[in-house]
């Protein structure tokens, strides 16, 4: 594709929405029908801004977003490996366990999950809520990275195993390094999915942990479109940060490209 | 292996111990059975969990910048609204009540109709407990049928009334002139303007009302249709009348009816945008706060047909396994009171009707509540009152949605 049909493309479909609820967030009600103009407004902030509860769900959305991509990247790692290197009988079947998570929906297993938490303790905390917002992340991290190493190929992690690296330098210098795209959708995914979980949440958290979609959820329902807008902006901002910090951290990793550095 | 052993131990003996406790009804009663005093000085300085839909910012607004501080300073109980939905609510106790769990997080719902029913049935709730609130006892018409049952199911003192609302439509005055005054009339008016009405479907909460609006106006008297548990046969005729009344209006609704809002908020949006010029909804005063931010047009205002519009209450009530059944009376008291029913019927924060009986209340106070201008958009009391026809059973909302969906939308 040339990249001028490419950065079109960008506009009409990314750019233009983004600008439209900007817009959106700041104006009144739109009645163009009525031959009126836009007006603009920030009361739709002022009302985000006054929620007591509005830093405080940012930073448990935060955290718990955090948490589980970092408890995703090892498990998604580890299985992903796993299922490539080894073969043996019932494989399919312990894949298709891995991913019977996403089908069913979380909904219809919160109940018996929050029954077993309830019974050791975990009801009402945030690691709980941490442990249900793997139920719908982890199958994908681990398919992900199943991909990932499969195009990678044996033969990669046979040669520093034979040159003598340890596991750990191994995945650190060459498997993560070659993986970053793949590091990079779980990373977006798994924080997308976690940042959007209400039901679970809420069931699992018990009011005692707020995270900002139980804030934003019931707004839903208000006629009020340029608060709904101001939400989502607000909203969107976390994922966005997370992802700053994840491409930071991949900077760390050996052979990285260091945008500091002037290139040849 | 031993850590293993220990482990399924450890937590065959948690659920044990989780399955042995069932005595919640009767500590209740010993709660309630105390003097008031009691109850109050147990309460204070506890700290009490209201969990509640959070979905408007006016109510929203009027808990946290009134009822917690006033609370604090009268009480000195400390009150934290938690939004959260009431279906999550009701299976998150559901869930433990399944566990035996005692020590719940939740000490106020705030709740009414089919939920209700569901916590009642299901023993979610801690008992009943209105007897005991002063302000109740002593401001209220405690004998009210409203207060009495909610949706047909028998409350029993386990909720105490909040809130009332009632069902208005609303309008652009710079639009039309004389709103419909009969749904015969309103028929009439579709006609004339087609593509400017439509309802929300009636799997949505408005909607299904509006359907039960028209249901009553096709019966004889609406009492026919509250006053008795449904009876298919019995209301065949009310029901033919409302599918030909719908299926008469269907061709002039918007988009030629083929395809109904799905939500109230999906209705006021194609309302606020000029697409369509009436709109509906509970809460007679609700227009008033989406005029404010821009959102209405200025010149909406509201109006009630023949037969007349129905109203419900909502309540508070306490889950079975709150942990400060005390703090919860003592919150539930005074959010009954006059004072903080006055702002809450204030346009300021929620502009909500209050259950209370103003004929009990001191002059002063009676004063106070007459005086207070709930806005423009807003119709008289006496002209609220006069139009007022009750909730029918909760078993008629099923109903609708069924038979709306085979005798409207398939036809």
């Amino acid at each position: 594709m040339k990249k001028s049909t490419f950065s079109l493309f960008a506009l009409i479909l990314f750019l233009f929405p983004v600008f439209m609820l900007v817009l959106q967030s700041v104006s009144e009600t739109w009645r163009f029908q009525s031959g009126e103009g836009i007006q603009f407004q920030l009361d739709s902030f002022d009302v985000l801004l006054s929620d007591p509860n509005l830093w405080e769900a940012t930073g448990w959305s935060f955290l718990i977003g955090t948490v589980v991509l970092l408890i995703n990247l090892v498990i998604g790692l580890g299985t992903g490996k796993a299922l490539t290197l080894y073969s043996f009988r019932g494989k399919s079947l312990v894949e298709a366990i891995l991913l019977a998570p996403i089908l069913i929906p979380v909904l219809a297993i919160a109940m018996g999950l929050h029954l077993f938490m309830i019974r050791v303790g975990l009801a009402d905390t945030w690691l709980g809520v941490v442990l249900i917002h793997l139920v719908p992340t982890v199958p994908y991290s681990i398919k992900i990275f199943h991909n990932a190493y499969r195009q990678l190929g044996v033969s990669m992690m046979e040669q520093p195993l034979t040159l003598g690296s340890s596991p750990l330098y191994q995945l650190f210098t060459i498997e993560l390094p070659l993986m970053k795209p793949a590091i990079r959708s779980v990373t977006f995914l798994t924080i997308v999915i976690s940042l959007s979980q209400y039901a679970i949440t809420a069931i699992i958290g018990g009011g005692n942990v707020i995270t900002l979609p139980m804030i934003f959820f019931p707004f839903l329902d208000t006629a009020n479109a340029a608060i709904m807008a101001a939400f989502s902006i607000w909203f969107s901002f976390l994922p966005f940060g997370m992802y700053v910090l994840v491409e930071g951290a991949l900077l760390l990793l050996p052979y990285s490209k260091k945008p500091w550095r002037i290139s040849q | 292996m031993k850590k293993w052993i220990s482990l399924s131990i450890f937590l065959a003996a948690l659920l044990l111990t989780a399955c042995s406790n069932s005595e919640t009804g009767q500590e209740f009663t010993n709660i309630t059975n105390q003097d008031w005093e009691e109850i109050e000085a147990s309460a204070e300085g506890s700290t009490v969990r209201l969990f509640m839909w959070g979905g408007d910012e006016g109510i929203n607004q009027y808990i946290d910048e009134w009822v917690t501080p006033q609370l604090e300073d009268t009480y000195g109980v400390s009150l934290e609204r938690v939004p959260m939905d009431t279906g999550e609510i009701l299976q998150k106790l559901q869930t433990e009540k399944q566990a035996g769990k005692q020590d719940g997080t939740i000490d106020i719902v705030w709740i009414n109709a089919e939920n209700f029913k569901n916590a009642k049935e299901n023993d979610l709730l801690a008992g009943s407990f209105v007897d005991v609130l002063p302000n109740f006892n002593e401001y209220y018409d405690t004998e009210d049928p409203a207060f009495q049952t909610d949706f047909g199911t028998a409350v029993e003192g386990m909720e105490a009334p909040w809130g009332k609302v009632q069902f208005v439509f609303h309008y652009d005055s710079e639009k039309i002139e004389t709103p419909p005054a009969s749904f015969e009339e309103l028929k009439t008016w579709v006609e004339e303007n087609p593509g400017r009405f439509t309802y929300p479907n009636a799997e949505d909460f408005t909607g299904n009302a509006f359907l039960r609006h028209v249901l009553y106006a096709n019966a004889e008297q609406p009492s026919d249709i509250y006053e008795q548990p449904l009876d298919e046969e019995q209301i065949s005729e009310a029901a033919e009348g409302t599918w030909t009344y719908l299926n008469d209006i269907k061709p002039n609704l918007w988009r030629s009816g083929s395809h109904y809002p799905n939500s109230l908020t999906e209705l006021d949006r194609l309302y606020s945008q000029g697409e369509v010029w009436m709109t509906m909804g509970y809460n007679e005063a609700r227009a008033e706060s989406l005029i404010e931010e821009g959102v209405f047009p200025e010149s909406t205002e509201s109006f009630v047909m023949e037969p007349g519009s129905i109203g419900n209450t909502h309540f508070l009530s306490i889950p079975f396994n709150s942990t400060n059944p005390e703090g919860a009376l003592a919150a539930i008291n005074f959010m009954l009171s006059p004072e903080a029913q006055l702002e809450k019927l204030k346009p300021d924060y929620w502009g909500e009707n209050t259950p209370i009986s103003i004929d009990r209340l001191p002059e002063e106070m009676k004063q106070k509540f007459q005086s207070v201008d709930r806005g423009e958009s807003v119709l008289s009391q006496s002209e609220l009152e006069e139009s007022f026809l009750p909730e029918s059973e909760a078993a008629y909302v099923e109903w609708m949605e069924e038979q709306w969906f085979n005798e409207v939308v398939q036809q």
